[in-house]
């Protein structure tokens, strides 16, 4: 038993290994060779079919190693076979790219990748910036002046910050033209590693969940509103933009494997290994896009709650009970009630109308009001016309007493001077003889 | 009296006798999946970056060549078996040599004689439990810690 059974693990062991008599110091030697000859003619390829003629190259490599793969899977420490081979692929996705963008863009991946570094340098910069300025406008809650001055430095901040990240996201894309359909997926694949490069869903997130907390801490004035609820629409446009474009190369990224940038390890899940990976990549991605989601669903509600409070709290301080309104709709209804119960009541409109609608409402609050996303350009016309219309009768009203007044009293000259000047023509009774 | 003695000595038995007990780990695996190829320096010394070994091999040389330097510039095989004993040949070498390893040392186990004219350009193949070692397309022995299991030529 003790003999038959090292016997039989002999040619269990010999069959394993096949009939070959080579040593296996130099299968994989060959294999590096053949991979080493791969990557150089990429790194030296200037023409998009020369690349692509080599993933015919990478391909035969896969198929000639495979049987092999659990020798090299040890082999070839760190990396596994597979591994391997998708930093291989990685090489020749970025290597087409580049390729591909100085051909037919004539744009330089340098200058590119240039351009996005200024960017995020200049980012880094506003951030830095935005942190002194929450600082100082903690300071400066004492003086009303030097509030204003804060917030609105840090507006500028903020709004300088959203177009730059958008700027970064455009310059990824900008190259490779509008329809990211026609993009192909080697070239989607590379637009993913810059994205993910850049931290571009990152930044993004950190730049509307900014804007939630400059809502948070700044105490806004009616006239503050129109422009953050601009740049907030501004931001959810290009953010729905390019939350599309994002999930296009996240679909390709499940689909493509990446590993690496061609030389030594790489950094980013999306780069590190695999179709596994990249399917983990693309949850990632799809995670922070929702995430994303949810900060600027935060943003449009504290935007809401900050502008109709606001809103309201000048009703309350003018006097005027309405009732409570929470967005375009019901501040529409509560105006038109209040106009419809002063028009019965026959109380007087002037604290609503002028001190009110036209000294607050219209000169404060109309910026921000006639944005679409409130009540819009239309329904603020209609209200100010009603509003309007109001005061208007109450004009009317006054004007017509001043009228009779004037009416009668004409007739009361009238009556006394025509009176006494017709007498003379009378003749007078002569006197009696 | 004896009984106090006895009482004092049980422990102390215990003691001598649990130390006496030494832990042993089953199934280590030592194995190397592949050779490493390594140049003997000037100075006579290999060196294996991966698995961080380095040797003397003036010895090695003596004893292969009757000539300390005779290994200068050559490129030795070296392979660990899956029992953990290191493999070590070369071009013109007529043995493949079997290390134990020892305290800062390499311990001599075997030296097995595999071609009389001397191997021209071997290789070491791991094949668990065997060491494999082929030469050329037609050489090729399969090895034990101190014996050649089977030869086929």
């Amino acid at each position: 038993m003790n003999r038959i059974f090292p016997l039989a693990l002999l040619v269990a062991t010999l069959s394993a290994a096949g009939t070959a008599q080579h040593s296996d110091y130099a299968l994989k030697s060959d294999f590096e060779d053949r991979y080493r000859q791969i990557a150089s003619r990429l790194d030296s390829a200037t023409a998009t079919h020369e690349i692509e003629s080599l993933k015919g190259e990478i391909e035969k490599l896969e198929t000639d190693y495979a049987p092999h793969q659990q020798f090299l899977d040890k082999a070839l420490y760190p990396l596994t076979f597979n591994e391997s081979m998708e930093k291989l692929r990685s090489l020749q996705v970025l290597t087409y790219d580049r390729v591909f963008l100085i051909r037919t863009q004539g744009v330089k991946l340098s200058e590119l990748e240039e351009r996005i570094s200024s960017l995020t340098t200049r980012l880094d910069s506003l951030t830095a910036q935005r942190d002194q300025l929450f600082g100082e406008l903690q300071e400066s809650r004492k003086s009303l002046t030097a509030l204003r001055e804060a917030v609105k430095r840090l507006t500028a901040n903020l709004a300088a910050k959203d177009r730059l990240i958008f700027a970064i996201a455009d310059s990824i894309f900008l190259p490779y033209g509008k329809d990211l359909h026609q993009v192909a997926d080697l070239q989607k694949e590379a637009i993913g590693q810059r994205l993910d490069k850049a931290n571009v869903l990152t930044r993004v997130y950190e730049i509307a969940a900014d804007n939630v907390k400059f809502l948070d801490v700044t105490q806004l004035q009616g006239r503050d509103y129109g422009n953050l609820i601009e740049q907030y629409q501004a931001f959810t446009g290009r953010w729905a933009g390019l939350k599309e474009k994002i999930t296009d190369v996240a679909a390709t990224s499940a689909m493509v494997p990446a590993v690496s940038t061609g030389k030594g390890p790489v950094k980013t899940p999306v780069a590190r290994g695999g179709k596994k990976d990249s399917r983990a990549a693309s949850e990632i991605a799809a995670t922070q896009s929702s995430h994303v989601d949810s900060v600027l669903a935060e943003w449009h509600a504290r935007l809401n709650a900050g502008f109709w409070g606001g809103l309201q709290k000048e009703f309350t301080a003018a006097g005027i009970a309405v009732a409570p309104f929470n967005d375009g709709p019901s501040f529409s209804s509560s105006v038109r009630q209040e106009v419809a119960s002063l028009a019965a009541s026959k109380q007087d409109p002037q604290p609503f109308v002028e001190t009110l609608w036209k000294q607050k409402i219209d000169r404060d609050w109309r910026d921000g009001l006639t944005k679409d996303a409130m009540l819009g350009k239309t329904e603020y016309a209609a209200l100010d016309k009603l509003v309007s219309e109001l005061s208007r009768e109450t004009i009317d009203m006054t004007f017509l007493a001043y009228i009779a007044g004037i009416l009668v009293l004409a007739a009361l000259i009238w009556f006394f001077v025509f009176r006494r000047k017709k007498r003379p023509d009378h003749p007078a009774p002569a006197p009696a003889p | 009296m004896i009984r106090l003695v006895k009482i004092c000595f049980a422990p102390a038995a215990l003691l001598v006798f649990s130390s006496c007990s030494s832990l042993k780990m089953d199934y280590v695996d030592f194995g190397w999946p592949v050779e490493s190829v390594v140049t003997v320096s000037s100075v006579n010394k290999i060196e294996d970056l991966r698995y961080s070994v380095s040797a003397w091999v003036a010895g090695l040389a003596q004893e292969e060549f009757q000539d300390s330097t005779a290994l200068h510039g050559a490129k030795l095989r070296l392979l660990r078996s899956s029992e953990g004993y290191y493999f070590l040949t070369g071009p013109r070498f007529k043995h493949v040599y079997v290390f134990s390893p020892g305290p800062s040392s390499l311990i001599l186990n075997k030296s097995i004689p595999v071609a009389e004219g001397g191997l021209r350009n071997p290789a070491l193949n791991q094949r668990t439990p065997y060491v494999e070692v082929v030469d050329g397309d037609n050489f090729h022995v399969l090895l034990t810690s101190d014996d050649i299991v089977e030869v086929k030529k």
